[in-house]
């Protein structure tokens, strides 16, 4: 989880240099070849970078109005099938843009100017969403087998 | 089963979903995902599972969402949100209520670096609580308005809600922003009008500050100049037209990084720090925005939003009429939604009928903008007033509710002059796009 977070803010930063030199280089008429490229690219890592992590912080907004009312039995209940739908979600996602992957790879599918291949980020993306299903898996296992709920200890050193 | 039925049957899961706990990025996954395999089968679904999924991700528009929300996070980092509320301090503190409308307008300055109301109200209300509490600032005036001022962050340009609007809606958000800026400023100064109001009827709640020396306010303006060389780069960039607003966000993220490091006031670790706390809300976003592109087409093709619709044009009302009610569905909605899924779950529904009925989608977001920061300050989730309390243990949550009831009611007067006076939204994007 935190080498993927790692990874997202390192791709969040790329960006930031990335901008700032298209930017500076437009204004001395060079522009920075291909920086559309590598910021939407770059957009991929850091957005699915951040997934375990924002699941282990339990940062996914649920309306909990009524969690007072309801046992602490059912309240661990909906926590374990929350999570284990979350780490279906993610296996889906995965699943399906392995798939897509795939096709990019047939089709020599790429970005506009440096032609990147978009199956690596699509391969990347898959792997993201596998490492915050796994994390939403053993969380799951811990809350039923200990009672245990990371997201409510202190949060993950950011 | 009609499509019409499934619906409604997706609907009402969804609303149990929500109601037993289910994050709402989950629960409107799951609702689109199995919604649309029993009405087009499991290929249509895959295939919009993955399409959406990477077209979103890599979109270059959001990517202004990390990029703002970095500029903030390390904004807050370097301390530059406590040198802008030092200068409102200098200048106003000395007069009745003057720290609180110091704290709002502290507000509205670090709204325009961060896109996020609740960094505002986490930011200002670790700056300014303390100063309130030392000049004996009565704790529910105090906490009220750092959690009504720290709204101000979803209105004043850069702000995620109306990228999220924008992106939902397919608007401009180049216009949107720009919509934003008279609003925004109205607000704030209902706000410091608000304060004035208070502490004119009951003058022992916001005592008076010491007046600061002409050195002192020039200090405290010139500790202010890099924050404001950075709004005036970033925001008037996007209206100058010189930067698209990703890279405006981007320059001002650099920039206020190399303030941090120029000034020694930011650590690798500080950037690091902010920069992965930064993706990590990204990442709440961004699932949200992925599940509601999958529940939308659910919606549509099951003819939801045109039930909707139909049913609100046979009531026969005026177009305002059916502008207030949909407001004030928001209103009551806003009392129990997070305002982000409030925004992701209605718009599907409430915006083709919105362009039905001919009314301006720019102004029309606006509006649902300010609705939805009403949302923040209403009990009983009103999220600003919870994070208030994080950083204001001692106060109790009623005495902060009652503080910000004023407030609400200031919005609400704003909410009433943006209908009636459609210009105040609608002047400067007409003005600056045509």
């Amino acid at each position: 989880m935190g080498l993927s977070a790692n990874i997202g803010a390192l791709g969040l930063f790329v960006e930031v240099v990335v901008i700032m030199i298209d930017v500076v280089g437009r204004f001395f008429g060079n522009p920075l070849y291909g920086s559309q490229d590598i910021v939407t690219m770059g957009m991929t890592i850091l957005v699915f970078g951040g997934m375990a992590m924002c699941d282990r912080n339990g940062g996914h907004i649920a309306v909990d109005l009524l969690e007072p009312w309801f046992p602490a039995a059912l309240n661990r209940i909906i926590d374990i099938v929350s999570a284990l739908l979350g780490a279906v979600i993610f296996v889906f996602i995965a699943y399906a843009i392995y798939e897509s992957a795939k096709l990019s790879i047939m089709l020599n599918l790429s970005t506009n100017l440096l032609r990147l291949p978009k199956a690596y980020f699509q391969w990347g993306l898959a792997g993201f969403s596998i490492v915050t299903a796994l994390g939403m898996l053993l969380r799951a296992a811990e809350l039923s087998l200990s009672g245990r709920d990371i997201r409510h200890e202190k949060a993950a050193e950011l | 089963m009609s499509v019409e039925v499934t619906g409604f049957i997706g609907l009402a899961t969804l609303l149990v979903f929500l109601a037993i706990r289910i994050p709402v990025a989950f629960a409107m996954f799951f609702v689109g995902f199995v919604g649309i395999c029993a009405l087009k089968g499991w290929n249509a679904a895959m295939s919009l599972l993955s399409s959406e999924t990477f077209t979103l991700a890599s979109s270059s528009e959001l990517v202004v969402v990390p990029l703002f929300i970095l500029m903030g996070n390390v904004a807050t980092a370097t301390g530059m949100s406590r040198q802008l509320y030092n200068a409102a301090y200098a200048m106003i503190g000395h007069i009745r209520g003057g720290l609180a409308s110091a704290t709002v307008v502290g507000c509205g300055g670090f709204a325009a670096l961060s896109g996020s109301s609740v960094a505002s109200a986490l930011t200002m209300g670790k700056v300014s609580l303390s100063e309130m509490e030392r000049f004996k600032y009565d704790p529910r005036l105090s906490t009220g308005v750092v959690a009504a001022g720290g709204t101000l962050g979803i209105l004043i340009p850069p702000s995620t809600g109306f990228v999220i609007f924008a992106i939902l809606t397919e608007q401009s958000i180049g216009r949107l922003f720009l919509a934003g800026v008279f609003p925004g400023l109205l607000l704030l100064t209902m706000f410091v009008l608000t304060v004035s109001l208070i502490c004119w009827i009951k003058p022992e709640l916001g005592p008076r500050g010491p007046r600061s020396s002409s050195a002192e306010k020039i200090r405290a303006l010139k500790g202010a100049l890099p924050i404001l060389l950075v709004i005036v780069v970033t925001i008037g960039g996007i209206y100058g037209g010189l930067f698209s607003p990703v890279e405006a966000a981007g320059v001002g993220a650099a920039l206020v990084v190399i303030y941090g490091v120029v000034t020694r006031t930011l650590s690798f670790a500080a950037f690091w720090h902010s920069a992965r706390s930064s993706i990590v809300t990204t990442a709440t976003v961004m699932l949200i925005l992925i599940s509601a592109h999958m529940i939308n087409p659910f919606l549509a093709l099951s003819h939801v939003p045109a039930f909707v619709g139909g049913a609100l044009v046979a009531l026969d009302i005026p177009v305002l009429g059916i502008l207030a009610l949909m407001l004030l569905m928001y209103l009551i909605l806003g009392c129990f939604l997070e305002g982000f899924a409030m925004l992701v779950l209605t718009l599907p529904i409430f915006f083709p009928v919105v362009l039905q009925i001919g009314i301006d989608p720019i102004w029309f977001g606006v509006l649902v903008v300010l609705t939805l920061e009403m949302g923040l300050i209403s009990p009983p989730v009103g999220i600003n007033v919870f994070i208030v309390k994080s950083v204001a243990p001692k106060v109790a949550l009623g005495d902060i509710f009652r503080g910000v009831t004023p407030f609400w009611f200031a919005m609400l007067l704003t909410l009433v002059l943006l209908i009636a006076f459609p210009q105040i939204s609608l002047f400067l994007p007409n003005t600056m796009f045509n």
